[in-house]
């Protein structure tokens, strides 16, 4: 009799990745599921996450993997010195409650659950390194936290004004800073024929992130948000080559898809633009709402994004110290991430989405403890009226209970927009 | 159909190219029309020198500085009709391609983007200014313009004598280099006739001297104080062919800043302004060639879009639209 019984004690660590299987499951099985039949070529990635993130299989074994706290640090140096560039922020709930332990209590639920993460150390492609911009105040103080769990943790100065000719070349110098660190760590060179082919192979990926957009801007729009969400996230650790061979097929089938006229949406389903506080894997709670909610999300200005691939970067005359200085313009000019002292740009940005995408409405997350994003809520719905763009400010976090009362505002503001649009008609 | 066709080419194209070919059938033409007996007239706006006896035209700075220099009764009595029409020709000229006279057609400007394309052959980084000293030297070609229009002014009423006719050529290095075009090297020298003459030469010789070490170090380094650039700017008003922006499609991103052999700030910061030319522009275009979004920055005839940025555009010339191995440039 005894002898059936096993001794099944759960570790922790177990515990953890069962419970990390278990959102990551529901949440691939809405998004696979509860909508119109999504792209066959989308299979990759429903494939990808199910590997990552329900089997922890590790994707990157005979490379340096570097770690990184935010979007600041610039990918294509990391690829020119053949290591991969894993980012670090993190959508998960159970590991959003083990950060909860080491984190103050309204902090954003983005940070804890990266914090959790790495205090946990459970990782399926673990970071050898960890490069941190000092961004937000949260995630400044973060990497200080995790360097304390062990890590190999280097701080980015990163400045919070953009506009000045100082924080320019204040933040060049951060970058070629960080590049020398990087050389150093993994004892490769960086030359002018790695670096070029990096930015190259980057900018391919963003191209391809552009032409898929543009499907987005048609009246029947061939692919929905959630899956847009899934193969930009895909961007945070997959292997870029086969992202980029997945992509590919995509834009081939989502072409022979808007050639066939196939709608993602319902007949009046509204046009969202999403900003704010990134969704990310498992955590698309809003943008799974809100097109549950019968609207398509045909935009986005996010970090985890949009804002990971608008920007391409341009060189004069192909030197390594000229292209760094590049990269390095990009990662400060054109980002509009609200932890900036004035931040019309991201204003700008979202008319022009909206302009462009020929949005209805725009829905606004900020993350309960996101500082940063919940403080430009107001100047951010002050122009937006002052525009004329229907906009919804959703306050929301990683835990699992407050869907009812979420689905309850997007779904009043969907039918809104629709109203809107019949009126129209 | 047609015409979207021929609007993709265009804004697909690789502008670099384009604009070396042209720089260099322009460079023939005004470095070398006189041997073939070209000759586009006296009231040229870029520095087509006529110290080099073969130029295919004469820069309008050298007639301009003869008639200002004529005694005042001349100047608006007998003489105010040819000074008119010198004029008039010059703006006609100048209102077909407003500063692209500059950025395609000036071969004193070609020169130094030859001298950047050796740079760059030879593998050595391009210098730049900082934003303050950007702020003060760029000034420095009012001061020029003033010497232009001034001095013979002054001699005109008396003031000046005639050794310091045509100051402004005197001290100008094209005078010096452009007869180098044919092979002619008897500017470098320093005329010793008259105090005046004296010191207008050698800072002519100095500035000649300086004008090769400089551009090999600084993208356009000349251009930055050419009066002939502060005169275009008081008239690009006029000009039928426009630099625009839309700012509300700019992300600020700095790719145009980038390229910009000129180090405009305001094509990358400046997103209120339509109209984004600004006077050390030269009209290269690179900046609607670098810009990653769709219409963001465009050139117009009149109200005609005729170049605009594209991110289709953008990846070609960037090398972002396909996979490729790795190959300098």
């Amino acid at each position: 009799m005894t002898n059936n019984i096993k001794p099944a004690l759960e570790t922790p660590r177990q515990k953890q990745n069962r419970h990390k299987a278990m959102e990551a499951v529901k949440v691939l099985n809405a998004i696979k599921k509860e909508f119109k039949e999504p792209p066959k070529a989308m299979n990759y990635f429903y494939d990808l996450f199910e590997k990552v993130y329900c089997k922890q299989e590790a994707l990157h074994t005979n490379k340096v993997k570097i770690g990184t706290m935010c979007i600041q640090i610039p990918s294509e140096i990391i690829y020119a010195l053949d290591a991969v560039p894993l980012r670090l922020c993190n959508g998960f709930y159970t590991d959003d409650e083990i950060g909860s332990d080491l984190m103050p209590s309204k902090s954003c639920p983005l940070v804890k659950a990266t914090v959790g993460h790495l205090a946990s150390e459970n990782f399926s492609d673990k970071p050898d390194i960890i490069f941190s911009p000092t961004t937000c105040d949260q995630k400044t103080k973060a990497g200080a936290i995790v360097q304390n769990f062990g890590y190999e943790v280097i701080d980015v100065d990163f400045p919070r004004t953009k506009e000045s000719e100082e924080s320019r070349e204040y933040w060049r110098r951060s970058v070629r800073k960080f590049s020398s660190d990087m050389s150093k760590n993994l004892n490769k060179k960086l030359t002018k024929k790695n670096l070029k082919a990096s930015i190259q192979k980057i900018g391919y990926a963003q191209t391809l992130y552009h032409k898929l957009n543009d499907f987005r801007k048609n009246r029947l729009v061939p692919i929905l948000g959630k899956d847009m969400f899934l193969i930009t996230n895909a961007f945070f650790f997959d292997k870029i080559d086969n992202w980029i061979a997945a992509v590919e097929e995509l834009i081939e089938e989502v072409e022979q898809r808007a050639a066939n006229q196939i709608h993602a949406g319902g007949k009046i389903s509204p046009r969202i633009v999403y900003t704010g506080s990134p969704p990310i894997f498992p955590n698309y709670k809003i943008p799974l709402i809100v097109e549950q909610s019968d609207a398509i999300i045909v935009a986005d200005e996010t970090c985890s994004s949009n804002r990971m691939f608008n920007d391409r970067v341009s060189v004069d005359e192909w030197f390594l110290n000229d292209m760094i200085d590049s990269i390095a313009d990009k990662y400060l000019k054109g980002c509009t991430c609200p932890i900036f002292t004035k931040n019309d740009d991201r204003i700008r940005r979202i008319v022009d989405l909206v302009r462009s995408y020929g949005a209805d409405g725009v829905v606004y997350q900020a993350f309960a403890g996101c500082q940063v994003y919940e403080m430009e809520q107001r100047s951010v719905l002050a122009a937006m009226e002052k525009e004329g763009i229907a906009i919804l400010y959703v306050e929301s976090d990683y835990s699992p209970s407050q869907q009812g009362q979420l689905t309850t505002r997007v779904e009043a503001f969907v039918e809104s927009l629709k109203n809107r649009r019949r009126m129209k008609k | 159909m047609m015409k979207n066709k021929i609007k993709n080419i265009i804004n697909n194209m690789p502008l670099n190219k384009v604009r070396f070919w042209i720089q260099l059938v322009m460079f023939i033409l005004f470095a070398y029309g006189g041997y073939v007996f070209i000759d586009f007239g006296s009231s040229i706006p870029i520095f087509a020198c006529p110290y080099n006896r073969e130029t295919g035209a004469t820069c309008y700075f050298m007639p301009l500085q003869h008639q200002l220099a004529m005694p005042a009764n001349v100047l608006f009595g007998a003489a105010a009709i040819s000074v008119f029409i010198g004029l008039l020709t010059f703006i006609a000229w100048f209102v077909v391609l407003n500063k692209a006279w500059c950025g395609y057609a000036c071969p004193f400007g070609t020169l130094q983007d030859w001298i950047t394309a050796l740079r760059k052959k030879l593998g050595i980084r391009y210098s730049t200014y900082s934003q303050p000293q950007f702020d003060k030297l760029s000034k420095i070609k009012y001061i020029f313009l003033a010497i232009v229009i001034m001095i013979p002014l002054l001699m005109g009423i008396g003031v000046l004598g005639g050794e310091w006719s045509g100051a402004f050529c005197q001290i100008c290095p094209a005078r010096i280099i452009s007869p180098m075009f044919v092979g002619d090297f008897s500017q470098w020298k320093i005329d010793f006739s008259s105090v005046a003459a004296m010191i207008l030469t050698t800072i002519g010789v100095l500035f000649a001297a300086v004008f090769f070490v400089g551009s090999f170090i600084k993208k356009r380094f000349f251009c930055f104080f050419c009066p002939m650039s502060a005169l275009h700017y008081t008239m690009s008003d006029l000009s039928l062919l426009k630099l625009r922006k839309d700012g509300d499609k700019c992300t600020k991103c700095g790719d145009c800043y980038k390229v910009c052999d000129m180090q405009i700030k305001d094509i990358a910061d400046d997103v209120t302004s339509t109209n984004i030319l600004r006077d050390d522009c030269m009209f290269c275009m690179k900046c609607v060639a670098a810009c990653p979004e769709d219409d963001a920055l465009h050139v117009d005839i009149l109200n005609m879009r005729v170049f605009s940025s594209t991110k289709e555009g953008f990846a070609k010339r960037m090398g972002m639209s396909h996979l490729e191995k790795n190959n300098d440039q």
